[in-house]
């Protein structure tokens, strides 16, 4: 037999086995993974330190309350990510966790029914019980496969939601006429502040801070127990759940164990969410939300507990900027430039693409202004109420987008819906040819959704037009980059 | 030799299709025994049956006297069987040292509180787990060493995931490995080294061997006792010599001659 | 459908044979509709083995396109073709636009993933179903448009045949007999015609039939084709049902479809049929017996039932896999 290479020798198996060090990638990753633990949980404590005071800089409460909604969110991915990241189970009814958390707290600490129990007494209940909820929900699910889970959680998210608006009309329980549980679409308003050492919780700073307490709590929770046998059980039942079983892992035990983990993570973000708003309306606890939830999952990389925290920041922020249309509307251009950035080489066809669009623009316009002026007298709006104003952007955008008369009324949205269709017809086309053909089709691609977004998505920023942000934003990263921002590039055998 | 895994009267149906008739096996302590057969015979379906997989329709099957039927495959491993399989199952997206270490998980106790605690006797249990997983893979030489480690599974060669793979089983502390076709897709040189080694498992870990394997050589290298099936049944057992001259096995593999079948 | 009284109440009128099969018939006219749905699910689901989450939103845009269709044709007031040409005509545009717009998504979400994990797929129809949702939001409104089928022809769709106790009306008899139609259509589509031996082949071994010659990119498409083009008809049934169609209906139906097919045993054909009578019934008759407001509980339980007892459903194969 002869004897192992004492050299790497191209063809022999240690070359392979380096050549991910060698990429840049692989030289990234290594760097991290090669820094001394002390050094790299030095540098998070820096960030979370930087992250605390950010309450002591400013007293803006806009902020401070944005702040609160992403340590809920954080928290809400982490938990989301032991079941969808670390064990490889599809729940779609997380959210109704979340709910389950908000509702308990409010059921036991508001004048709903005058029972107003402390913090320290609320939550060990609360967060029991929503472990005891996804038991529950797994047994049934624990004989099947994927798809099946996937099913049955889908519905129970529903079901929950069902319960919370029903839930004002609860027959049976006295046998007399029905009972107020949930409070319906109204959902439970009045319910208390957290009451800590005596301490209330009444400020958006107060709540921003112990968020951010959680979220440390929990994400060192979860990275312990990922790094114990339990998170090794859990990947390799993402990997390969048959021998999993077969190397001696209980993989029904883990997947309850992973789902009741995921809920009691939600219930406690639920709980935060219902003490901060001082209430609990069902519609924070549906199906969109859930959406949202897997889009900062999967945008930061399912299974790295990095990752989702900052994608859920980075989705939460998106939102946000989507509230304002003068600051959304960057949000489109800015997103071109860096997918063209990304994807077309070299410079030279970088720079005809744009080019091109814009001389499109300006040439569809300087027509359309010739033959029917009517067509070009619509207005941008900049400022948000003026419409007359807008500074150079403004004039740019008039000069180079179509935008006819009334574009902003309500209800006038025909011009709106002939460009959408046409786009959504030019994508798909795109998608299916090559060549110069693809890039010569891209200029009216670019052009038509900016018309787009600029004559009504821009405007409707907390409706249609978030969800279907978040909608691409998932359809479009398990196409591209399944990995997401941290997580790690799989090998999956089929 | 006492008897450490008993088939008895094991017989199997898909439907309409008799996958495994009546069939006796026993493998004792300490012993290699090689199953053989053409394909379709129905080999791996009897690992299947063993370890669980499959629910056997009638027969018995034990270890050390112990009923395995109708116990869930998790905890046949922990009674002792470890199996590798035809087409590799490794955890790919894990490293190979997480591999193994993931195996040992049914010797191991600490559980979801004491692991987020960290207690003590986690972290001593953690550092065993890390040692027994050091130890299983120090057995293929500085293949599986060193750097290698931390690699992804995806990245090793074909022959280096073969042995990875029976690295892990061994983690489950069996008494008795099921390996199946451990030489499919080696060179001679990989196949030779994997004969020296099933011998070596035999003597340093006092497991019993149950060996499926087309490579005659393999078979001939290893066995203390070969079994041939065909069509679900046993037509032959005995050494490797009495096996390999049956008429039987022969015509299973090979075909009867043309002037012999009139 | 939302009641005042959360219990229909057990009282003299309900307890009745009448009563008995005026739910019945509305359950099994809904569950001819879940029916439809529960096909398309199974049919990609035995070739693909994916959840097409978007199937719920082609059926609402299916209905949409009915809609479009009677308004364009006169609205149902006053409609300028007879009755048969008019349904005909809806069914035909939804069932073509539906299956259009399903060789699109797959085209565009599904195909790029054919090699990916198992969850990925998943992922994005959830993304796609949510997207289509929004889409149609911000191109309908989420006002509901009347189909407004009760003033059809004066009211005659709604007349009904009465023997002795038993009671339907024309539009469920057309429903339920349309239903049928279509799923005989398909049933021997798929066992007599070659399109159908290669679906059936790929969906046995997708692997093995691309190697036996089989275009499966082809039979994928015409899969997806066919059963959206049932989920288009669908659409107008629940158009004429129900008498609206507004942005959200895809979501629900979705959902107990998924159910139907689960039920049923996802990937067989007959399965897809009784699993969408069961839920069709069984939601009719929790609405009638105890509370519409719960009806989606009471389907919730069936499923959760049904998964307890029997995971693969009443007449799916129990998947062997191959170790």
């Amino acid at each position: 037999m002869a004897d192992p290479p004492t050299r790497p020798q191209i063809g022999a198996d240690e070359w392979v086995a380096r050549s991910a060090e060698r990429s840049a990638a692989g030289r990234a990753r290594t760097w991290a993974e090669q820094t001394p633990a002390p050094i790299r949980y030095g540098a998070l404590a820096v960030v979370v330190t930087l992250i605390a005071l950010v309450p002591v800089m400013t007293s803006d409460e806009y902020i401070l309350r944005v702040g609160v909604v992403s340590l809920i969110y954080a928290l809400l991915a982490l938990g989301l990510n032991v079941s969808v990241g670390l064990a490889g189970l599809l729940d779609l009814g997380y959210v109704a966790f979340y709910g389950f958390g908000a509702y308990g707290y409010a059921l036991l600490s508001s004048s709903k029914f005058g029972v107003h129990w402390s913090l320290w007494e609320t939550l060990p209940l609360v967060l029991g019980t929503s472990i005891l909820v996804g038991f529950l929900l797994a047994l049934p699910s624990r004989r099947l496969v994927g798809d099946y889970l996937a099913i049955v959680t889908l519905f129970f998210g529903q079901i929950f939601y069902t319960i919370a608006v029903q839930g004002y009309r609860v027959p049976l329980i006295t046998f007399h006429g029905t009972h107020d549980i949930t409070g319906g679409p109204n959902g439970i308003a009045d319910v208390d502040d957290f009451r800590v050492f005596g301490h209330h919780l009444t400020t958006n700073r107060a709540y921003f801070w112990f968020s951010l307490i959680a979220v440390v709590v929990v994400f060192t929770a979860i990275h312990f127990l990922n790094e114990s046998r339990t998170g090794r059980a859990w990947r390799a039942h993402r990997d390969d759940p048959l021998a999993t079983e077969l190397m001696g892992m209980p993989i029904n035990w883990l997947k309850l164990l992973a789902i009741a983990v995921g809920a009691s993570v939600g219930a406690l973000a639920g709980t935060i969410n219902a003490a901060s708003l001082h209430g609990a309306f069902p519609d924070d606890y549906s199906t969109p939300v859930l959406i949202t939830i897997y889009a900062m999952v999967i945008l930061g990389g399912a299974g790295s507990l990095l990752g989702v925290v900052l994608g859920a920041l980075t989705v939460n922020i998106l939102l946000e900027v989507l509230r304002t249309p003068d600051h959304a509307r960057w949000i489109l251009y800015i997103a071109i430039v860096v997918a063209l950035l990304a994807k077309v080489r070299p410079w030279r066809k970088l720079a005809a693409v744009l080019a091109g669009t814009l001389a499109f623009g300006i040439a569809v316009h300087a027509i359309v202004a010739a033959a029917w002026p009517r067509g070009v007298h619509g207005l941008v709006s900049i400022s948000g109420t003026d419409f007359s104003n807008g500074g150079w952007f403004g004039w740019a955008l008039r000069h180079w987008l179509v935008l006819p008369a009334h574009t902003y009324e309500e209800g006038q949205y025909t011009w709106f819906n002939v460009a959408l269709v046409a786009l959504i017809g030019l994508v798909l086309v795109l998608t299916m040819v090559r060549g110069w053909v693809r890039w010569a089709l891209l200029v009216p691609t670019l052009w038509l959704a900016a018309l787009v977004w600029e004559t009504r998505l821009v405007e409707e920023g907390t409706g249609p037009t978030r969800f279907l942000l978040l909608g691409a934003i998932l359809v479009v990263l398990m196409a591209a980059r399944p990995q997401g921002f941290l997580g790690t590039h799989r090998v999956e055998i089929v | 030799m006492a008897p450490l895994l008993e088939l008895e009267g094991v017989s199997k149906a898909f439907g309409g299709l008799r996958v495994i008739d009546n069939l006796d096996l026993t493998v004792g302590e300490k012993e290699i025994v090689s199953l053989i057969g053409p394909n379709g015979a129905g080999k791996t379906t009897v690992f299947n049956l063993i370890t669980g997989v499959y629910r056997v329709d009638k027969g018995e099957i034990t270890l050390g006297g112990d009923n395995l039927v109708g116990l869930s495959p998790h905890r046949i491993t922990r009674r002792g069987v470890a199996r590798t399989f035809q087409t590799l199952r490794l955890f790919l997206n894990m490293s190979v040292k997480e591999n193994v270490m993931a195996a040992a998980y049914g010797h191991t106790r600490a559980g979801v509180v004491r692991s987020i605690l960290r207690t003590p006797g986690q972290r001593r249990e953690e550092r065993e787990i890390e040692r027994l997983a050091q130890e299983r893979l120090a057995f293929f030489g500085e293949r599986l060493m060193g750097y290698r480690w931390n690699q992804p599974a995806y990245s090793l060669s074909y022959a280096n995931r073969r042995r990875l793979e029976i690295a892990r089983a061994t983690a489950t502390s069996p008494r008795i490995l099921l390996l199946d076709e451990p030489a499919a897709g080696m060179n001679p040189a990989e196949t030779a080294e994997i004969t020296q080694l099933i011998a070596k498992l035999r003597g340093d870990g006092d497991y019993a061997i149950l060996v499926i394997e087309h490579d005659m050589h393999v078979v001939e290298g290893i066995s203390d006792r070969v079994v041939a099936l065909d069509h679900g049944v046993k037509i032959a057992e005995g050494s490797f010599d009495e096996v390999a001259t049956n008429p039987r096995v022969l015509e299973a593999y090979l075909g009867l001659r043309a002037k012999e079948s009139t | 459908m939302g009641g005042i009284h959360v219990l229909a109440g057990f009282d003299a009128f309900t307890l009745t044979w009448h009563y008995f099969f005026s739910q019945l018939v509305a359950g099994l006219t809904l569950g001819s509709l879940y029916a439809l749905l529960a096909l398309g699910y199974s049919m990609v689901y035995g070739i693909l083995k994916l959840l097409n989450f978007a199937h719920g939103e082609v059926f609402m845009i299916g209905s949409y396109i009915g809609y479009f269709v009677l308004t364009a044709l006169g609205g149902a007031t006053s409609p300028n073709v007879s009755i048969p040409i008019l349904l005909l005509l809806m069914f035909g545009a939804a069932m073509v636009g539906s299956g259009l717009l399903g060789v699109a998504i797959e085209r565009f979400a599904y195909r790029p993933l054919r090699h990916a994990s198992r969850i990925a797929p998943l992922i994005s129809a959830l993304g796609v179903s949510f997207f289509l949702q929004q889409l149609a939001t911000l191109l309908f409104g989420s006002v509901p448009k009347q189909y407004n089928t009760f003033s059809l022809h004066n009211g005659s769709l709604f007349n009904r045949i009465t023997i002795g106790a038993f009671e339907i009306q024309y539009m469920q008899l057309f429903v339920i007999v349309a239903a049928v139609v279509l799923m005989l259509a398909l049933t021997q589509l798929v066992a007599r015609t070659k399109v159908g031996r290669a679906m059936r082949a790929t969906s046995f071994d997708l692997e093995a039939a691309s190697m036996m010659g089989i275009d499966i990119d082809r039979v994928i498409v015409f899969t997806f084709f066919v059963g959206s083009a049932l989920a288009g008809a669908g659409g107008v049934m629940n158009g004429l049902i129900f008498q609206n169609v507004n942005p959200y209906i895809g979501f629900n139906a979705g959902l107990k479809a998924f159910t139907a097919a689960v039920i049923g045993g996802i990937g067989s054909i007959k399965g897809a049929m009784w699993g969408g009578l069961t839920i069709g019934v069984a939601q009719a008759f929790a609405t009638g017996y105890l509370s519409s407001a719960y009806q989606d509980v009471i389907v919730f339980a069936v499923l959760v039932v049904v998964m307890l007892v029997r995971p693969t459903g009443l007449f799916g194969t129990p998947a062997l896999q191959k170790v």
